[in-house]
């Protein structure tokens, strides 16, 4: 911290005047120590946040060099086995170390106890403990990556990987697996805290869509995350101890490690979006000034979401010699989970419905979700019917499916999020007209990047091949060229992000005039969380009353029109 | 044991901690509700855990399936006697267990709880004991899947790659809950008068619990198939 | 009081020891079972008595029969989810084993 701002901790310097309020828990506590040894949830959130920036940066750097290799047919930067190496850190350490923990154990750290009125998670040593098993698991697979890198895919898919892969596979999941009981702690720790520490007056039904998100994202965390740690605890046995698992020249059946994976895995994509959504609901209702439309149904939906989401892993496994009846039933079962999405969808774009739109950039990442996610939502139908996926599957159509939900969607909500509730963490605004222009820079670079995947897939581009025929280079050009833009997009917040940290000016309480407890203490707040016991007394996104037409002034009356 | 404890609070308040303690409840009231919410706590990763397991027991399943026939040749030789004698064993760990979690929340049952515990490790400690013997004479008799097995057909090289996997995580686990069960006996030696009312002696006995009932459903998969006739 | 607390304590062993007696009796059972059962049914009753004593170690020894209906209700999600994992993994297996 410069040292003009040392004391900016507080709202008031104590030098000047002691209110004997309580210091921010940014400033409680200045040590290294103190912060590698807190059981503060908004510390450890920090602490997330920097690991899993780390994390997205390495995976773009090799996503990066994917693209660019994928910029001409032939291969001219990397070579084959290097290709396959980067790719597979691409996926492994995009979804297990920046994805999966993303908002959970950021934000969902950091809001769920200020949300529900609480002091802290229900186990707050769990909560740290936590965050070192990520930090464990994160650095063996840097080791992995180091030592050699592992050319499996992020799927890790048998017999290869346990009997023919010559990379370091052990140690990559390894690093997963250890990573994998972080997320578990965490899920049990979000459910015990919004069951038994809500504040007086907040049912069940009067918790913010942010905190249902929280806690169906828990459920699958608890529910999903074991079988993955016993599936790569099979494949450790079969390639390290030598023991018959999988390998069908010993009698395994390669199918049943497919099973087992994608048992988690699309769970996984779940734990990927169900928090997305939650951002989302919490960031259109403010900006809109609008109660959610048909809250129950949104609670409804992202339990439907998480329930469902169990039962249909079967679609990533139509082509892999999986029985045509088991196929039918998963594929029956993928279109039924779309239709709670397809609800949250409606329900999101209902509530804007004669609201008072403002277009502050986090209100640009929510819309920017809305379409993305309903692209990559509906392209998904495509490949949940069999006939269809059958042609393209492990073509770049299930490569811009996925990437519009985990990418478009996720991220997109990931830093929606991050902006909302920057002024709440930091007590710090940044700068706003730069911040419009990353989020609309991001969503161009975007569908640049992804929209041509579609087409190439359909045209038959196989994935994870690092030459293709020449037919395919000019959706590989407009592809690669958007990745450019779209690292631009992510450059720029990292950059007016961590200004406004040293620059920014000082933000309000409540500086976008939102609902929510997380708004009724300070930016930042105290090591307690509030001043004195908070108590609920209405229920949530209180923006319109009741019969009441919203008025047709700016939310914000000094910043005109747009707010 | 508890001559020396006069100094220490005896009530349950000693346990609470943040953020329980600022609920807004009487006292005791708070430590109720910490005591649920630790409980509720070890429950949810035990339900976990059945998942971890589950899927273990899922594989068996499937390939038990695939090939029955091998699977009950290759299951006659494991040791039965071994076996049961192991099975028994936990079996009494888990009664030791449950007393020492229902006699720590008593007054007066200090020396009671602390035999308990010191039951189930020493149980716990035998049986790893019978598994390391189990162990060699299984080595002894190739039967460690890879070159020179000592059984022909195919798939009961898949029915030991599981035995040796399910019982080397079992054991991972049950060493776990040693380590448990000996840190409470620890802290009770430094601060007498710690586990009687502490949520840490139910949320390890759950734990202690949960591994027992693993081995009650591994028993029958790796020890009394393919016995008959 | 110590009135009170040896009534507790005899009731405490009472109950486990007769879980303990059962599940003891219930392992020889399975022994008995595994050698004299005809074969296509030692499996079945194996597995039964299993089921059997890991109920009464979860009921008795880990108190989910006192518990509170959350805790009730989280147990029994772990099973709803293992019987997820087990039938739909089952039916492509068994599918292809009928098919093959």
């Amino acid at each position: 911290m410069s040292g003009a701002s040392s004391d900016a901790s507080t709202l008031a310097n104590p030098r000047e005047l002691d209110l004997g309020l309580p210091v921010s828990y940014l400033a409680e506590g200045r040590s290294v120590a103190s912060w590698l040894f807190t059981t503060d949830h908004k510390r450890i959130a920090i602490l997330y946040a920097l690991s899993i920036t780390f994390f997205f940066f390495i995976g773009g750097a090799a996503a990066t060099l994917v693209r660019l290799e994928l910029f001409t047919p032939e291969g001219n930067i990397v070579g084959a086995d290097t290709y396959n190496k980067l790719f597979s850190l691409h996926g492994i350490v995009m979804v297990w170390f920046f994805l999966i923990p993303s908002i959970p154990t950021t934000m969902g750290n950091f809001l769920l106890p200020l949300m529900i009125g609480a002091r802290d998670l229900a186990f707050p040593k769990l909560n740290l403990i936590s965050w070192y098993l990520n930090m464990a698991g994160g650095l063996l697979t840097l080791a992995a990556v180091l030592a050699g890198g592992i050319d499996t895919g992020w799927t890790f898919y048998v017999p290869y990987s346990t009997v023919f892969s010559n990379t370091f596979v052990t140690l990559a999941v390894l690093g997963v697996f250890v990573s994998g009981f972080s997320t578990i702690a965490t899920g049990v720790n979000f459910i015990a805290t919004v069951h038994y520490l809500r504040a007086p007056g907040m049912t069940w039904f009067r918790l913010p869509l942010f905190v249902w998100a929280m806690y169906t994202t828990s459920l699958i965390f608890v529910l999903a995350t074991p079988v993955l740690a016993l599936t790569l605890v099979l494949v450790i046995a079969e390639r390290t101890f030598n023991l018959p698992i999988f390998d069908p020249a010993r009698g395994g059946d390669p199918i049943l490690f497919q099973h087992l994976f994608w048992f988690y895995s699309h769970p996984a994509v779940y734990i990927m979006i169900l928090p997305a959504m939650g951002v989302i609901s919490e960031v259109i209702t403010c900006y809109a000034r609008r109660r959610i439309f048909g809250y129950s149904f949104m609670v409804y939906a992202l339990v439907a979401i998480a329930v469902i989401g169990f039962f249909t892993w079967g679609h990533h496994m139509f082509t892999s010699g999986m029985s045509p009846f088991a196929a039918l039933v998963f594929s029956f079962l993928s279109f039924i989970v779309a239709v709670p999405s397809a609800i949250k969808v409606f329900n999101w774009t209902a509530t804007l419905y004669r609201g008072q739109i403002g277009f502050e950039s986090p209100m640009l990442y929510a819309l920017g979700f809305l379409g993305l996610f309903t692209m990559g939502g509906l392209t998904g139908l495509f490949l949940a019917s069999v006939p269809i996926d059958v042609h393209v599957q492990d073509t770049y159509f299930v490569v811009a499916h996925f990437h519009y939900i985990m990418v478009g969607a996720s991220v997109s909500a990931y830093f929606a999020g991050l902006h909302f509730w920057w002024p709440k963490v930091t007590g710090r605004m940044y700068p706003e007209s730069w911040a419009r222009f990353a989020a609309l820079l991001m969503f161009f670079g975007f569908n640049l990047t992804f929209f041509p995947q579609f087409i190439a897939g359909y045209l038959g581009m196989p994935r994870r091949y690092y030459t293709y025929p020449p037919e395919f280079q000019v959706w590989n050009v407009l592809s690669s060229s958007g990745a450019a833009v779209l690292a631009a997009a992510y450059l720029m917040p990292l950059g007016y992000l961590t200004w406004s940290l040293f620059f920014g000016g000082r933000a309000l309480n409540d500086p976008w005039n939102a609902t929510g407890l997380e708004w009724r203490t300070t930016s930042p707040p105290p090591r307690q969380n509030f001043f004195g016991n908070p108590q609920v007394l209405a229920p949530p996104y209180d923006y319109h009353p009741e019969a009441t037409p919203p008025g047709d002034e700016p939310r914000i009356a000094e910043k005109g029109a747009l707010t | 044991m508890s001559a020396g404890g006069d100094l220490i609070e005896k009530t349950a308040e000693r346990h609470r901690r943040e953020p329980w303690d600022e609920l807004g409840l009487a006292g005791e009231r708070a430590f109720a509700y910490q005591r649920a919410g630790a409980t509720f706590g070890i429950w949810i990763f035990i339900a976990s855990e059945v998942l971890f397991f589950g899927a273990l027991f899922l594989l068996y399943t499937a390939m038990r399936l695939e090939h029955a026939a091998d699977f009950a040749i290759a299951a006659r030789e494991t040791n039965i006697v071994y076996g049961t004698l192991n099975t028994a064993l936990l079996l009494t760990t888990g009664l030791c267990a449950a007393i020492a979690s229902q006699a720590s929340e008593q007054k007066g049952l200090q020396r009671l709880t602390l035999w308990c515990l010191g039951a189930t490790v020493l149980l716990g400690l035998a049986f790893m004991a019978v598994k390391g013997v189990e162990y060699s004479e299984d080595i002894e008799k190739h039967l460690l899947p890879g070159a020179g097995f000592a059984l022909k057909e195919p798939a009961t090289q898949l029915f030991f790659g599981f035995y040796w996997l399910a019982t080397s995580i079992h054991a991972i686990h049950l060493s776990i809950g040693i380590a448990l069960v000996v840190r409470l006996i620890w802290k009770e030696w430094r601060e007498p008068g710690f586990l009687f009312e502490s949520p840490q002696v139910e949320v390890v006995m759950l734990y202690w619990g949960f591994v027992d009932m693993i081995w009650i459903v591994l028993y029958p998969m790796l020890y009394l198939d393919g016995r008959a006739g | 009081m110590s009135e009170r607390s040896r009534t507790s304590i005899g009731r405490i062993w009472r109950r486990g020891l007769i879980v303990w007696a059962l599940l003891l009796a219930f392992l020889a059972l399975s022994l008995f079972a595994a050698y004299a059962a005809p074969a296509s049914w030692a499996a079945p009753i194996n597995f039964g008595i299993a089921a059997t004593q890991a109920v009464l170690v979860a009921l008795l020894f880990m108190r989910l029969d006192r518990a509170d209906t959350l805790v009730r209700l989280a147990a029994a999600c772990g099973l709803f989810w293992l019987a997820i994992l087990f039938a739909l993994t089952l039916t492509d297996t068994l599918s292809r084993l009928a098919n093959s």
